[in-house]
């Protein structure tokens, strides 16, 4: 084995640092190379997915969509006709949003201000979990508790509460987060020079959290759109622009899912323009929620003097 | 290079003409060190000299900043280690580091000993072998012997960073480079580490990057003393810290010590 | 009591104080109406908790406590005849959520590592955020793509690839008989396990990558200042290192894969028994109790069937999700929609 280390005595094979590369080691070094260029090639596993949705939906919807079909209020079922289910899905996220910051926004922000820490422990949980529901859990939920015991059938108000709890838990976690992230100085200052709880978040907290909580919301706007189960178990699709609340209504992803199977016909056209134009909201929204991002970003810097 | 040295005289370790350049700029300039077996070496200087990055040029990490080049050449017993040819891996078990804070890895002790030689496939009675024998050098084999299997973690900072040497010595390194070891310990924790340092210097080539000029004092033989990227000075230990002549070293030292 | 209030991450700070003194409370009358103004600050926060507990709490009742005993849990699902054995459903999800989230970590870990380890910076933060981007299409619209363009793939290449190849492990050979399986429509569990594959790898590559990041600079360092390569640095030290994100997007992996409803119904084809081979089309509990709620209105018994496999769909979702949180030290996954 080894002379003494240290002298200037016989060398071992491996200190001659050209010759003494063993094969073992050039194989290490070789392996780590070769999995250093396979191991990136995965992104394209993300990669050439989305890519392939956005260009097929895209390649399929687009050659077909006009202003006419946009706007035409005609029926949905018999001509390609878009302008019932877009009003009808517009309507739909609306109401089913404001429910949502109702519910979610003051528990957040109840959270990440009043709450001592292991009760906040517990809410935060709940929320996570809340979040991490199947989809077609709280569609049960709703068909269960909205149409059957509140007695509303298969109606518009009945999707708009079942959108709306599926929603609430994003916007509970980004008041949450915002108001959490109000810089620690600032926040002492405010309690320090002796403002009232409601002060401070009025007054203080809101104008810096805002932005992130706008944020949270395009993203439960976004993830609203683009759900199908909670719509379609608690409400029956129809015609009537705009619903009455106790009438049935359409959602473009309800559109998607009857008209996917369907051998080429107005069904499945429309089936790929409801796709598109939710790819396109879905987009339009991440899009503004970088946006606001990278100026709040800007904006938190400056807070820091 | 000519042929594989049966035997080689000189310095273990010596630099000429190292520099090292970010954007133009020069982090080292033109450092020519030799560092002599069975010898310990401070290198001393004001934060932001470069020090650091000096000890980090002597194993090849220096490539892991971006943005960096090398220039000049570092030979190890006479050879290039940034020669084209010549790969890291290899340098790196020759030329050993320890770092600032402790760096245990999250396993039992014997498994982060044993670290660098499972890399190389040595066999398990090779493995017990060198593990014991870096444990004792390490000066921390009568504190673990009872039970190698405890996760390193369990151990205080002291002898985590005594384990961090231990497991360098594992693989037979010549050379022991050490950044600051003993900056994130406790007055009692740093003379073990000290201590152990004094034993090692009789064995290995041991260069110490330290911003405690009494440190400096008390375990080097020689002192090497950078400022701005250059090399101002060096010399025996002695000389240096009481008789240092250029205006900055005694600057630097005066102001330290005092 | 008054406590400096310090704000920060969730989870590091402590209440304010009180507007009120505590004393004030015990007073009858003048004392209960104080206390109730003092709780209304914290009530909102119960909101998703007492969603939580109302969802469970409607699926209990609507399972009407009916007794179905075990045949809850055989294999014979026959509306018509009263015979509601779910197994088939929860065989059903399983087949398809565990091997998607075996494929998803293992993508998840190699484009992790990748990220983290082997591109340079800059490439590294254009790629990350296309794997986010996979989180942010919707269900049916995966369902759609992939029933339209990529059972067919499914349906002429890969399955009779794999009957041709593959026939000599038990389960991938080809069902001649009724229902013949695999067909060339492509739809069954293959394509449910790709498309459960796509769904759970956002979470399971954001959660390693954020575990692999964890990991102090100086310990990769000493890995590599011992010999070691970055791959042997990775594998022996970090993987090691952040072991508990890891298990934790394996958790919350398999909880996504388990729950996706709507896209795994559009291409998982349907059957009411076991799959027969591994082409074969099948159920979900998520994609049944989807596509069936509609044929079993009126039916009281068909709904309490169904309430109850959602309770164990629940059930299933709670304990993954429990587990897989705790062992993240943040509580909050960043904000990728669908975490």
């Amino acid at each position: 084995m080894a002379t003494a280390v240290g002298s200037a005595a016989p060398l071992e094979a491996s200190e001659d640092l050209r010759r003494g590369e063993t094969w073992s080691i050039r194989w290490r070094t070789g392996f780590d190379r070769w999995i250093g260029f396979l191991l990136p090639l995965l992104f394209l596993v993300a990669i050439v997915p989305i890519l392939d949705v956005v260009y097929y939906i895209s390649s399929k919807a687009v050659p077909t969509l006009t202003w006419g079909v946009l706007t035409s209020t005609g029926d949905y079922q018999l001509h390609d006709a878009l302008g019932v289910p877009i009003e009808s899905t517009f309507l739909f996220v609306l109401l089913a949003t404001v429910i949502a910051v109702v519910l979610g926004l003051f528990g957040g922000v109840a959270t990440a201000e009043f709450l001592p820490e292991r009760a906040a422990g517990w809410v935060r949980m709940s929320a996570n979990l809340l979040a991490g529901m199947p989809s077609v859990i709280v569609g049960y939920f709703g068909y269960f508790a909205f149409c059957l015991y509140f007695g509303w059938g298969l109606s518009f108000i009945a999707g708009v509460f079942t959108l709306s709890f599926f929603m609430t838990p994003y916007i509970f976690r980004t008041a949450d987060l915002a108001f959490s992230s109000v810089p620690r100085p600032i926040r002492e200052a405010a309690y320090g020079s002796g403002a009232r709880p409601t002060q401070y978040i009025l007054r203080i907290g809101t104008p810096i959290a805002f932005p992130q909580i706008l944020t949270g919301v395009f993203l439960a706007m976004a993830i609203g759109v683009g759900e199908t189960a909670p719509i379609v178990l608690t409400v029956q699709p129809g015609l009537l622009v705009p619903p009455t609340l106790t009438s049935p209504a359409t959602y473009l992803t309800a559109l998607i899912w009857t008209g996917f199977s369907q051998p080429p016909s107005v069904a499945l056209t429309i089936a790929f323009q409801a796709a598109f134009l939710i790819i396109v909201v879905v987009l339009v929204l991440n899009i503004a929620v970088r946006i606001i991002a990278a100026r709040y970003r800007k904006r938190l810097e400056g807070l820091y003097q | 290079m000519s042929g594989t040295p049966a035997t080689f005289e000189g310095p273990v370790l010596s630099t000429r003409g190292l520099s090292v350049l970010a954007k133009k700029k020069a982090i080292l300039d033109h450092i020519d060190l030799d560092f002599a077996p069975r010898s310990l070496t401070a290198v001393i200087g004001p934060s932001g000299c470069g020090k650091t990055t000096f000890v980090r040029t002597l194993n090849r990490m220096v490539e892991l900043t971006p943005g960096l080049s090398v220039e000049g050449s570092v030979l190890y017993l006479g050879q290039n280690i940034y020669d084209r040819g010549v790969n890291p891996v290899l340098v790196r078990r020759r030329i050993g580091m320890v770092f600032q804070r402790p760096t245990v890895f999250p396993m039992s002790v014997f498994e982060n000993a044993a670290f660098g030689l499972r890399l190389i496939h040595a066999d398990e009675d090779e493995i017990d072998r060198e593990v014991t024998e870096g444990l004792r050098r390490a000066g921390l084999w009568d504190e673990v012997k009872d039970d190698l299997n405890r996760p390193a973690l369990s151990l205080s900072g002291g002898q985590q960073q005594r384990l961090c040497i231990a497991r360098a010595l594992a693989v037979r390194p010549r050379v022991l480079l050490l950044d600051e070891p003993t900056s994130a310990l406790d007055p009692m924790a740093t003379q073990r580490v000290e201590a152990t340092m004094q034993r090692l210097k009789e064995d290995f080539v041991l260069i110490l990057v330290t911003h405690n000029v009494g440190q400096a004092a008390r375990v080097s033989d020689r002192v090497a003393f950078l400022h701005t990227g250059k090399l101002i000075e060096v010399g025996a230990t002695a000389e240096i810290l009481e008789r240092p002549r250029d205006p900055l070293t005694e600057q630097f030292i005066t102001g330290r010590f005092a | 009591m008054n406590s400096t209030p310090v704000p920060g991450n969730p989870g590091d700070r402590e209440p304010i104080p009180s507007s009120s003194p505590p004393a004030v409370s015990r007073r009858a009358g003048v004392g209960l109406r104080q206390r109730i103004w003092q709780t209304i600050p914290y009530a909102p926060a119960l909101v998703p908790a007492a969603i939580v507990i109302a969802i469970a709490l409607t699926l209990v009742s609507a399972s009407g406590f009916h007794n179905f005993g075990w045949g809850f849990f055989g294999l014979t699902f026959n509306s018509n005849l009263n015979q509601f054995g779910m197994l088939v459903f929860i065989v059903g999800s399983f087949l398809t959520a565990v091997p998607a989230l075996f494929l998803s970590m293992a993508i998840g870990l190699g484009i992790a590592i990748a990220s983290t380890t082997y591109l340079p910076p800059f490439l590294a933060k254009i790629l990350d955020p296309f794997v986010d981007l996979l989180a942010g299409i919707p269900s049916v619209v995966y369902g759609i793509w992939a029933f339209i363009v990529i059972a067919p793939i499914f349906g002429t290449l890969i399955n009779p690839w794999a009957v041709a190849h593959l026939a000599f492990i038990p389960g991938f050979g080809a069902h001649t008989s009724q229902p013949v399986s695999p067909t060339t429509a492509g739809t069954g569990l293959p394509i449910s396990i790709f498309v459960l594959t796509l769904m759970a790898l956002p979470i399971t590559t954001l959660l390693i990558r954020d575990a692999l990041r964890s990991i102090p600079r100086d310990l990769w360092e000493s890995g590599l200042a011992l010999g070691a390569t970055r791959w042997e640095v990775v594998r022996r030290v970090s993987l090691r290192y952040g072991s508990r994100g890891i298990w934790s997007a394996a958790f919350l992996g398999f909880g996504r894969a388990i729950g996706e409803t709507v896209a795994v119904a559009m291409v998982i084809g349907a059957a009411t028994r076991l799959p027969v081979n591994v082409y074969d089309s099948s159920f979900t509990m998520a994609s049944f109790m989807f596509e069936t709620l509609d044929a079993a209105y009126g039916n009281s018994v068909y709904l309490a069937a169904l309430a109850e496999l959602a309770l164990v769909l629940l059930a299933i979702t709670f304990a993954v999700n429990l587990l897989g949180r705790r062992l993240v030290s943040h509580i909050y996954a960043e904000e990728v929609p669908g975490l």
